[in-house]
């Protein structure tokens, strides 16, 4: 958030971060996202990893999606949209932020990464852990900051990139500098012909689609003390859709996704102690799709969903003896949706004030304290504390602890959904919406059986989780002179009150009407690892990295039953049933136990030659109950795991860049199970950069 | 109705009866042995595809269910006709997903039933802690209906019913004198090992151990 005014190269600073050894390393980035104020990453006393601009364009990487994907303890999962997984929560448990800013439109929980270029990013900041004590709700898992492109001088550039299933990208941007204004435009359009990897059946896996991304940013500092910045975003997407109905008949249409921001803040520097940061923020999300008969044309469903997203908001920091630092915010989030899904226009609103203090001891000691209040209009209000600490035991060697408190407010869906999938069949019914649709479908005649008691939904909770992060950092390059980064960090999170999707009865159809449950006790635990190392070759370098990540996620009382020797199984060919031992519980679906990575990016800066191999790991995971007790514990619910390779090459010569690259080399896919993941993916693009010469500046425009 | 139920250890089961009827003085020497039963109907909706015709549209029709209970006998190891429904000849209904007993206020018997945790093999006698419930209100019947209460589980993944591993029926006879264990083993025609959502269903396949003599070991 704080980015789009800090990082400024003319923006007077009012102090030094807290003294830091590691502050001369170059691999050591700034980042905003953890504290609200600008600290370097190896400073901070919670886990952080960064993604500069660099590595997304050596990837080759189009969309936000395909960069998170890559980086160690993140993988993306598909739930209506393609979502970020980040120690073990599901998407829906990760704030995403562009410049500080939530973005909305979760019509099923996921944010869809997808929506995101990453043709403007300038450096992507994840935060792992609760943020709930800056952030508020969703931030329990963890959260995503986009920060996006803000030169100071007058620069351009445009890129064009053709690949496979027809995926067209073309980029452009400017930025114009005047005095002490400046001026940022970029524009992205970005499309595809799909892919089907089931011919056999009707449709494509993916439908084509092509969507558009403008961002404009203007900045100025109107007095010595007092910066403007306002920025906004436009994206607009356009998706063929069309399916095959039971009886054979076909529906088509078009889906249709627009979203807008605005984002107007005013900085205050009021003295080298005090800033004032005034924050008004506004999005628009709104999607609608119109199917209907091929043969007929007559009608078969249309539907919308809008929600808007209005948040002012007050961010007071005061430095205290050039040391410590005391950040204050104040704001009010006033929320609405009204959709075909929903009942009428909801409304939510959100009153909240946080606090932080940074208090910086010794030079080795870092403390952070802090809390946020929030008070929703409809739920018990939530106090979320963070504590957390850093301490340098040598330059080489820093240790790290956090432990804070995370939730999630029940969102619209989860209480006003009204729901009837026209397609599939099945039903969905937020909790407050539960008992009149299951009426209203037994009117009908079309409920077959009720599975579980409709009356028991009721009240659902909101979410919350406490959780402990360890970590210690080796920085080998002060004291050992060896370019080696090493990291370790061990998490734990004990989630009450997980609310998760529950069938309520069967219908006639055969399809199922479901709700939404609170899924009590369930914990992630696991370990990260993560590693660097830079060396020369030839006249080149070659930056290695590796990351692990070992996860545990359990439902508590599963855990519990299994050790009380009241699960079982029953083997499906001979029917012969056994109890099923603690081995055997292969924890929550979805979760891989093991995900690793190896990355190398290769540079040869004097013949502007850059090249990379990744290759992503994800172990085998869970997707279903095939034995009829409900959890993982057999082999064959699993998803096998797989890897996928990826390669880049680029050369450039002056200001233009050629990139070829190969996305899944060896073409793995998993048509059932894995749509997403598309087969071998080729592509080449063309990239001009220009930038005026940093003398003559002023005079431009 | 295409099929109603195969029977199979039929002749195994009436050899045993006439057997212990021999030796009406040996009284426990006897092992009792256990039973299956395959596909019993539990009034299923779908028996026969009706012939699709792509062309105007029409799917699969589902047959119109019956909405009857198949009555069964454990001693006798049979189907007891409907008509019977209001005597204590039988000992346990299904249909569909639910299970009635043979005893309580709706019914005419002195059966119960308790839904026991734990292997069909490993429990060699009825606890005598055990309480048999009874069918009470058509809401309110000994073995509880709904996902996860009483004998199976409804995956919405798979849109499957599979019988719950570990659950066991403790089982009292509609006479009231004699005592069983009976496990449910699927709720699909053949009980195949993958069933999936167009298999058809409401055929029971279950295995039970009943005994004559009146005493609460199953062994």
């Amino acid at each position: 958030m704080l980015t789009n005014l800090l990082l400024f190269t003319f923006f007077q600073q009012p102090a030094a971060p807290p003294a830091d050894t590691m502050r001369s390393r170059p691999l050591d980035a700034i980042v905003v996202t953890a504290t609200r104020t600008e600290r370097q990453v190896g400073s901070l006393p919670m886990p952080v990893t960064v993604v500069g601009k660099t590595q997304i364009q050596q990837s080759g990487s189009l969309r936000l999606n395909d960069i998170l994907r890559e980086q160690t303890g993140l993988t993306i999962v598909s739930d209506h949209g393609q979502g970020l997984q980040i120690q073990g929560f599901a998407p829906d448990y990760t704030l995403i932020l562009v410049d500080g800013e939530p973005l909305i439109g979760r019509t099923a929980g996921t944010l869809d990464l997808n929506r995101l270029t990453a043709g403007n990013i300038k450096q992507i900041e994840v935060v792992k852990g609760p943020s709930s004590s800056l952030y508020g709700s969703e931030a329990l898992a963890g959260v995503v900051n986009i920060i996006t492109e803000s030169p100071t001088r007058t620069q351009g550039s445009v890129s064009a990139r053709y690949g496979a299933n027809r995926t067209s990208d073309l980029t452009a941007d400017v930025a114009l500098r005047q005095g002490k204004t400046n001026l940022y435009l970029f524009g992205n359009r970005y499309a595809s012909a799909g892919y089907d990897l089931t011919p056999e059946t009707y449709g494509n896996t993916i439908s084509p689609f092509t969507n558009y991304t403008g961002s404009g940013r203007l900045t100025s500092q109107l007095t010595n003390r007092v910066k403007l910045t306002l920025t906004g975003r436009y994206f607009a997407e356009s998706q063929t859709a069309n399916a095959q109905l039971t009886d054979q008949q076909i529906v088509l249409g078009t889906g249709k996704v627009n979203e807008y921001t605005i984002n107007p803040v005013v900085t205050h520097q009021v003295s080298d102690a005090w800033k004032l940061m005034y924050r008004y923020y506004r999005s628009g999300y709104r999607t609608s799709s119109d199917l209907r008969y091929q043969t007929t044309g007559v009608d078969y469903d249309a539907s919308y969903f809008r929600q808007t997203f209005n948040r002012p908001e007050l961010v007071v920091e005061r430095m205290i003896r050039s040391r410590h630092f005391l950040t204050l915010g104040v704001g009010y989030i006033g929320e609405s949706v009204a959709a075909t899904r929903y009942p009428g226009r909801q409304v939510f609103s959100t009153r909240y004030s946080f606090a932080q203090f940074e208090w910086v001891p010794t030079r080795r000691l870092t403390v952070i304290a802090g809390g946020r209040y929030d008070n929703h209009s409809q739920y018990a209000s939530q106090f979320s504390p963070k504590l957390s600490a850093r301490y340098e035991v040598s330059p080489t060697i820093a240790l790290r602890a956090s432990s804070g408190v995370g939730f999630k407010a029940p969102d619209f869906r989860q209480l006003y959904l009204n729901f009837d999938n026209g397609v599939v069949g099945y039903s969905v019914f937020g909790t407050q919406e539960l008992a009149a649709g299951i009426a209203r479908l037994q009117q009908q005649g079309q409920i077959a059986e009720i599975l579980a008691d409709p009356a028991r939904f009721g009240n659902i909770r909101a979410e919350s989780s406490m959780a402990y992060n360890l970590g210690i950092a080796a920085n080998f390059q002060q004291k050992y002179n060896l370019p080696l980064l090493l990291s370790v960090n061990l998490f734990r999170n004990d989630v009450r009150d997980l609310i998760e999707t529950q069938v309520v009865a069967q219908k006639t159809n055969g399809q199922n009407v479901f709700s939404y449950t609170n899924l009590n006790r369930v914990y992630t635990q696991g370990a990260e690892v993560d590693g660097s190392y830079r060396l020369t070759v030839g006249a080149g370098r070659l930056v290695v990295s590796a990351g692990y990540q070992y996860l545990d996620a359990r439902d508590k009382s599963v855990v519990d039953a299994i050790r009380a020797g009241q699960v079982f199984r029953r083997n499906p060919e001979t029917l012969v049933t056994e109890q099923v031992k603690m081995a055997d519980y292969g924890g929550l679906l979805n979760r891989s136990r093991h995900m690793a990575n190896l990355k190398f990016f290769y540079e040869l800066p004097r013949h502007g030659i850059s090249a990379s191999v990744r290759g992503i790991y994800r172990s085998r995971y869970g997707f279903s109950d095939r034995n009829g007790n409900l959890i993982l514990d057999v082999d064959n619910e699993y998803v096998p795991g797989y890897v996928t390779w990826h390669l880049t090459a680029a050369k450039t010569i002056r200001q233009l860049t050629v990139q070829a690259g190969v996305d899944n080399l060896t073409g793995y896919t998993n048509p059932q199970n894995i749509p997403t993941l598309a087969g071998r993916l080729w592509y080449v693009s063309l990239r001009w950069n220009w930038q005026q010469r940093a003398e003559t500046q002023l005079n431009s425009l | 109705m295409k099929l109603i139920a195969n029977l199979t250890l039929l002749a195994l089961s009436a050899a045993l009866l006439t057997a212990c009827s021999k030796d009406e003085n040996a009284v426990t020497t006897q092992p009792v042995q256990s039973v299956t039963v395959r596909d019993l109907a539990a009034d299923p909706t779908s028996t026969t595809a009706v012939s699709t015709t792509a062309s105007n549209g029409t799917a699969v029709q589902p047959l119109p269910a019956t909405g009857k209970y198949t009555l069964y006998s454990l001693r006798d190891n049979k189907v007891i006709a409907n008509t019977d429904s209001a005597s204590n000849k039988w000992d346990i209904g299904f249909r569909s997903t639910s299970i009635i007993v043979n005893g309580g206020a709706i019914r005419s018997g002195q059966g119960g039933a308790n839904v026991y945790t734990g292997t069909f093999d490993a429990l060699t006698a009825i606890p005598t802690s055990t309480t048999f419930a009874q069918d009470q209100s058509p809401t309110q019947l000994a073995v509880p209906s709904g996902s996860g209460n009483g004998w199976y589980n409804y995956s919405s993944t798979t849109n499957l019913v599979s019988a719950i591993p570990g659950r066991v029926l403790l089982l009292r006879t509609g006479d009231g004198t004699k005592y069983a264990k009976l496990e449910i083993l699927s709720y699909y025609l053949g009980a195949p090992a993958s069933p999936t959502s167009t298999t058809p269903s409401r055929y029971f396949t279950f295995r039970y151990t009943y005994q004559p003599n009146g005493s609460m070991t199953l062994n």
